[in-house]
């Protein structure tokens, strides 16, 4: 299986603005130290062998879209934030090469931006594609076709070409899509949200945001231990530090990396992917989120395996 | 982990030794809300909980840590003393440093 990501910002899309590029081109001038490059592959090299991601690349600024590749004849897909309409052009791309125009898509919850890409779907459009929409949520099909009313979009939801079905799932009862096995976990958040966990020939994938641990409520954690036990990757909501989900973000129904690091190591999983950045972040304070995520790992660690702490951003791709 | 609790006339000190993750954050929890009714119930008394006996805790045990402040309300106050360096990065990377009075070290009763 391949994990890409299109989108992996929390609660609204962002987008950098000039001062942020004119700084990270000013720290990457600086490194240079005057150096002469013969053309722009050379300056590329130096860069990627120079600069921090935070100068060099970007998070991104898209909300939750995360394309799990690996479905025989099918493609599978985890909620759709503003990064779907990247994935919609992408995905027109590859039919075009061949791909079957079928989409599975893997909904979390229905709050506006796990859905908000959905109305810029190109595929949605086109009456060879077939979506399946999967979910834990019976009032899905309303989510999605209230937020294409007119009062908030031209394009009623009935003027849609594909052919498109909702499945609604328990959970903790496994089903088959294309040959990878997935199965539902409930999360606490409003209105309830879902994790998913894919797995095909003994490869596992956790899908896992907008879920909150609650302080007062730990043993419940045990669940997501086994959820997430052994996984080659699990995808986890680390909006917050653990400080603002027990103080002012309590009940905002979000995680922390530190929650989402003991959870790894308590189910024995190989990689994590820091997911759903908090959208007021700049690219330095992800990084630096990063920085402390790895480092408590290695403080926690005790006698177990490495757990690999990966930081999601907008076009990032895992091998799995 | 292995808990003391130090009774003076002006504060209690518990001790946590060894390591609070999910094999023993419960005892831990269990032994602060004990001290912190204990504090309440000498009149609120401080709780200062000595982390120089402590490897390191992880997100279990702070989160103990705040179900014991809320258990303390206005009524006890606690302090953190003494984390040694790795507690010291675990409170910072958390933020729990921000939530909790940190001192370097048991200061001298008053």
């Amino acid at each position: 299986m391949r994990v890409r990501f299109w989108g992996t910002r929390g609660s609204l899309p962002v987008a950098q603005k000039a001062g942020a590029i004119q700084a990270k081109i000013a720290r990457a001038l600086v490194a240079a130290g005057g150096q002469v490059f013969a053309d722009e592959a050379q300056a590329t090299a130096f860069a990627k062998a120079n600069l921090d991601f935070a100068t060099f690349g970007a998070y991104g600024g898209a909300t939750s879209c995360v394309e799990i590749e690996g479905a025989d004849d099918a493609y599978i897909v985890c909620d759709m934030g503003s990064g779907l309409r990247e994935f919609g052009i992408d995905a027109f791309r590859r039919c075009a090469a061949g791909h079957a125009r079928v989409f599975h898509i893997f909904l979390s919850h229905l709050h506006w931006d796990h859905i908000m890409g959905f109305p810029f779907f190109g595929p949605a459009f086109d009456p060879g594609a077939t979506i399946v929409f999967h979910t834990g949520h019976p009032d899905a099909e309303q989510a999605l076709r209230r937020q294409q009313e007119e009062i908030s979009f031209p394009v009623p939801f009935d003027w849609l070409k594909a052919k498109m079905s909702f499945e609604v799932h328990q959970v903790a009862q496994p089903f088959e899509v294309g040959g990878v096995t997935v199965t539902l976990i409930q999360q606490h958040h409003s209105h309830e949200s879902f994790g998913y966990q894919f797995v095909r020939d003994g490869r596992s994938v956790i899908y896992s945001t907008d879920s909150e641990h609650k302080l007062d409520n730990m043993e419940s954690e045990a669940a997501f231990e086994a959820f997430f036990a052994d996984a080659d990757l699990v995808i986890c909501d680390t909006m917050y530090s653990l400080g603002d989900t027990v103080s002012l973000k309590q009940d905002w129904g979000h995680s922390s990396n530190i929650v989402a690091i003991d959870l790894c190591h308590a189910a024995g999983a190989k990689r994590l992917a820091l997911f759903h950045h908090e959208p007021t972040y700049a690219d330095e304070d992800i990084q630096r989120m990063h920085a402390e995520s790895v480092r408590y790992e290695e403080l926690v660690r005790a006698d177990r395996p490495e757990l690999e702490v990966l930081c999601a951003y907008d076009g990032l791709e895992v091998e799995i | 982990m292995d808990w003391e609790l130090k009774r003076s006339a002006t504060r209690l000190v518990g001790e946590p030794r060894g390591r609070v993750d999910e094999t023993t954050w419960e005892a831990f929890s269990q032994a602060l809300t004990d001290a912190v009714r204990e504090a309440a119930a000498a009149g609120g008394l401080p709780l200062v909980v000595d982390l120089s006996g402590l490897d390191y805790m992880s997100s279990r045990g702070l989160r103990a840590l705040t179900m014991a402040k809320r258990e303390a309300g206005d009524a006890v106050h606690i302090t953190l003393a003494a984390p040694n360096d790795r507690m010291r990065e675990i409170l910072a990377i958390s933020r729990y440093d921000k939530l909790f009075k940190v001192t370097d070290a048991v200061e001298p009763e008053a």
